[in-house]
């Protein structure tokens, strides 16, 4: 296990590099700023989605339905702008009350009925796709009427002015830094071990011009995009919750031995609940980001997310057991995903390929998951 | 005669730890040699080398099987060369008959078809030969553990192995099978099979071994004949001192003998446990039980209390319904369909785990990998996961540091051998885990403990810490309800002993009153005449 973990954090990096390395040669412009920026903007959906699932990875179940979800709650938050003119937050407020309705009640069934989550979810999956198409009558409907600009559309083409971007980067880079020396600080006198000093300014160093670096990448084309925030707010809120709140160790309880779960006195069908509930909130949170990135709801949206955000998770080295991932992993494995999958379409990779090597980049992630569970 | 088994300066190292030092053991032809010693001294390092599961080459030293060097790559090879291992973790697929288990992987055949009739008739008489009264076609699933264990034993047996390694064979077993696995194990023998038996249960090696090898931190201490040596030298071995009482009940408020630490206390004692009085901690009144909703009852007409520092001990035969009855009280088993239940004053009609743990009733579970542990997680995860609320500072957040300076009191006053609380318990011995069980439930702070077979399968030097812990809770103005089937720990360490023999009391014993018949009596129905 010693040897293995520097390779398996070596791994991701590394394959990542190949990916950018291949595309980049076969087109220049994979690379170029205003590339970059859109892959961001996709990174941003693949990733919100990716860190719903991951919570539910961990306690060792799965959700088949997010897809559909996506599609259908992207949709009806469409449908009351464009058909029925209500203001864009409204509309994305009932939007967002309807997915925690949906989700809250699939995550009740599991619990209760214990029918497992593959089925339910599954149910999900059609039910969703059926009521999605009733709701936008087969029909494509944008996101805003006419050409204003709505908080709906702005989510995936509004960008940070450049000063401000940098300063945001510059302030969260600061944050970062202070809470990580706070943090060692607190494991110090816990008697925690901690890296060594140099150990920790490099990571710290290598971290904040991480950050500033991507501003200033972003701000050579239109700025930093509003969903990168989203992304980076969604992961904040789920790195906190899975490792600062006994939420957290309960979903990790869970999935790692269930019964003695319930024998350690874990509400285990509230934590389940709850976590479907978030699931809910993140599938809502995709759905208006990929529905405003096509910039209007129509059938084929969403379709398959959920199998890219079980990659992303698997890839990430969460296991589908349960038990088992990071966020930090989960973050990776989504930006590998959406890479994979932008820098295909600027190669103008037909359809069908597409499809062939998403099931191979899934498939081997699941082998490689396997592989490591079994030692 | 030539050993049918011989190993010669084994060492095996882990990260960190070396399991095994030069380690020498012989086995004879039709013998049974009995290995002892404390947790982590490298009994099941050994029997793992044996077994082919550490593979020849991560080990250093030579191991000859009837004379020849045995490099063993996989498990298969091992049973290859006859060596079959019976572990504490049973090898038998739930969903499949006996029959089918017995037969796993080799059954009759008839042509490419299984000969069922001719695996049934062979299933039924080697069940008869081994004195158990199981038709062939009964699920595993619905085996009592004990039972599981002898059909385990029983297909090892039928495979004509040559080696027979026995892992804590009779951990789980009442007394009535053991005697009959000894007896099969003495007709082995006879018959020129080799035994390696490892066992904590000293009686017992004594009954049956020809040899007795003892080992100590990884390192051969001693190798007796039977004959020659005492179960006080085996012990002096096995844990490098003496001890004088097996069983050190201690009524008195201050363990002052224990070399126990103090217990620590918490940042923040919920100020749960009320002071004095001789009202009960936990009453129970005409409680009668189902399996499921709508059952017959498979509890009945059972009333006790235990008071403030006391130890009120159930013993039984296997499947009498003790560990349902803690399971029960404790909110994880069975449909109540009479009777009221007392904790603290306040009656207790619907138990949840989790309630009971905020009311102050907490189990440590009999079978600790599959309900007390999360075995991938830590030591540190483990110790704190039913205590969380103690460490949850506003907005829900976890304070970490402080939790970890507790877990780190209560690994410490535990003495649990690892490298520390980030260790992965998982790969700690019994004896170990059994401790983090105890001290997840100990951080509960609770008022009264269950604890289910709380020393199974573990040694003697940690047996007696358990015991140390058990006056020290009682000590401290808590109650313990204590299940045991090793009737000398339930006779040593119990204030009163009520025997359960189907689902009823069978008899209640004041400690004045305890004799191994009378107890016996009473777990088989029959009041002592």
């Amino acid at each position: 296990m010693n040897l293995r973990f520097p390779l398996q954090n070596l791994a991701m990096p590394l394959a990542l590099l190949g990916i950018g390395a291949f595309f980049a040669l076969q087109e220049a412009a994979f690379l170029g700023p205003r590339n970059l920026t859109q892959l961001l903007v996709e990174f941003s959906i693949t990733g919100t989605l990716a860190l719903g699932m991951f919570m539910i990875l961990l306690t060792g179940q799965i959700d088949l339905s997010v897809g559909s979800g996506v599609g259908l709650i992207g949709g009806i938050a469409a449908v009351l702008v464009f058909h029925h003119g209500w203001p864009a937050p409204l509309a994305l407020a009932i939007a967002l009350a309807a997915a925690l309705v949906l989700w809250t009640a699939m995550g009740t069934l599991i619990v209760r009925q214990r029918i497992p989550s593959f089925i339910i979810t599954l149910g999900g999956l059609l039910i969703f796709k059926g009521l999605f198409w009733l709701v936008i009558a087969n029909a494509t409907v944008p996101v805003s009427r006419g050409d204003e600009d709505n908080l709906y559309a702005l989510l995936t083409t509004y960008y940070l002015p450049a000063r401000a971007g940098l300063a945001l980067a510059a302030l969260v880079a600061a944050a970062m830094a202070w809470l990580g020396w706070r943090a060692r600080r607190a494991r110090t006198a816990a008697g925690l071990p901690v890296r060594s000093a140099a150990r920790e300014a490099l990571i710290r160093v290598a971290t904040a011009a991480g950050i500033v670096g991507l501003a200033l990448l972003c701000n050579a084309s239109r700025g930093v995009p509003l969903s990168l925030l989203l992304l980076a707010g969604t992961g904040g809120a789920v790195y906190f919750l899975s490792q600062h709140t006994p939420f957290g160790r309960y979903l990790y309880a869970i999935g790692g031995n269930e019964e003695a779960a319930v024998l350690s006195g874990i509400p285990v069908a509230r934590v389940l609940v709850g976590a479907y509930m978030l699931m809910g909130v993140t599938v809502a949170l995709t759905g208006f980001l990929t529905t405003a990135y096509s910039g209007a709801s129509t059938t084929t949206v969403g379709d398959l997310m959920e199998l890219d955000a079980i990659a992303a998770c698997v890839i990430g080295g969460t296991a589908l057991r349960g038990g088992r991932g990071t966020v930090a992993g989960v973050v990776f494995g989504a930006l590998i995903m959406a890479t994979l999958l932008n820098g295909m379409t600027l190669l103008a990779v037909s359809p069908e390929i597409k499809f062939v090597a998403r099931g191979v980049v899934l498939t081997l992630a699941v082998w490689v998951d396997v592989k490591l569970g079994r030692k | 005669m030539n050993p049918i088994l011989q190993a010669r300066h084994l060492t095996k190292r882990f990260p960190g730890v070396t399991a095994l030092r030069d380690v020498a053991f012989d086995l004879q032809p039709g013998e049974v040699h009995a290995v002892c010693g404390e947790n982590g001294a490298g009994k099941s390092t050994l029997i793992k080398l044996l077994a082919g599961i550490h593979p020849h080459g991560s080990y250093e030293g030579e191991l000859r099987v009837g004379g020849r060097v045995a490099a063993f790559r996989s498990v298969r090879e091992a049973e290859a060369a006859g060596i079959a291992v019976i572990t504490q973790e049973f090898a038998l697929v739930e969903e499949l008959s006996v029959a089918e288990n017995l037969f796993l992987g080799r059954p009759p055949r008839r042509g490419l078809r299984v000969d069922w009739p001719e695996l049934h008739r062979r299933a039924a008489s080697l069940l008869k030969g081994f004195g158990l009264d199981l038709p062939p076609q009964t699920p595993v699933h619905a085996l009592g553990i004990g039972q599981k264990q002898l059909v385990e034993i029983a297909r090892a047996v039928d495979k004509q192995s040559r080696v027979l390694v026995l892992d804590e064979p009779t951990a789980a077993l009442p007394a009535s099978e053991v005697g009959v696995l000894l007896d099969h194990l003495r007709r082995l023998r006879a018959g020129g099979t080799s035994c390696i038996y490892i066992s904590h249960k000293l009686d017992e090696v004594m009954a049956i071994a020809d040899r007795i090898t003892v080992l100590r931190d990884g390192a051969t201490v001693a190798t007796r004949d039977r004959a020659a040596t005492t179960i006080p030298e085996i012990i002096r071995h096995m844990v490098g001192r003496e001890i004088s009482d097996l069983y050190p009940r201690r009524r008195d408020a201050a363990p002052a003998g224990s070399d126990l630490p103090p217990h620590p206390r918490p940042e923040h004692p919920p100020a749960r446990l009320e002071t004095g009085g001789r009202e009960p901690l936990l009453e129970v009144r005409g409680l009668a039980v189902a399996r499921t909703r709508g059952g017959p009852a498979f509890l009945q007409d059972l009333s006790f209390a235990v008071h403030p520092g006391e130890v009120l001990g159930f013993g039984g035969l296997m499947g009498a319904g003790r560990t349902e009855l803690l399971l029960h009280l404790f909110g994880a088993w069975g449909h109540r369909l009479r009777g009221e239940v007392v904790l603290r004053g306040a009656p207790y009609p619907a138990p949840t785990p989790r309630r009971s743990i905020e009311r102050g009733l907490v189990l440590a579970s009999e079978d600790r990998r599959r309900h007390g542990l999360v075995l991938g997680q830590s030591v540190g995860f483990n110790l704190s996961l039913s205590s969380l609320g103690q460490f949850t500072r506003a907005p829900g957040r976890l304070d970490r540091p402080a939790e970890h300076r507790r877990n780190q009191a209560l690994f410490d006053s535990l003495r649990i051998k690892a490298p520390g609380q980030q260790t992965p318990v998982g790969g700690l011995s019994g004896g170990n885990q059994q401790k983090v069980v105890l001290g997840k439930a100990l951080m509960t702070e609770p008022a009264v403990v269950l604890l289910d077979e709380p020393t199974r399968g573990i040694d003697v030097g940690a047996k007696l810490e358990v015991y140390a812990l058990v006056n020290r809770l009682t000590a401290e103005g808590r109650a313990v309800i204590l299940v045991s089937s090793e009737l000398p720990e339930l006779m040593g360490m119990s204030d009163r002993i009520i025997m359960i023999a189907a689902g009823r009391i069978g008899g209640e014993f004041e400690r004045g009153d305890f004799s191994q018949e009378a107890l016996l009596a009473a777990a088989m129905g029959r009041t002592a005449a």
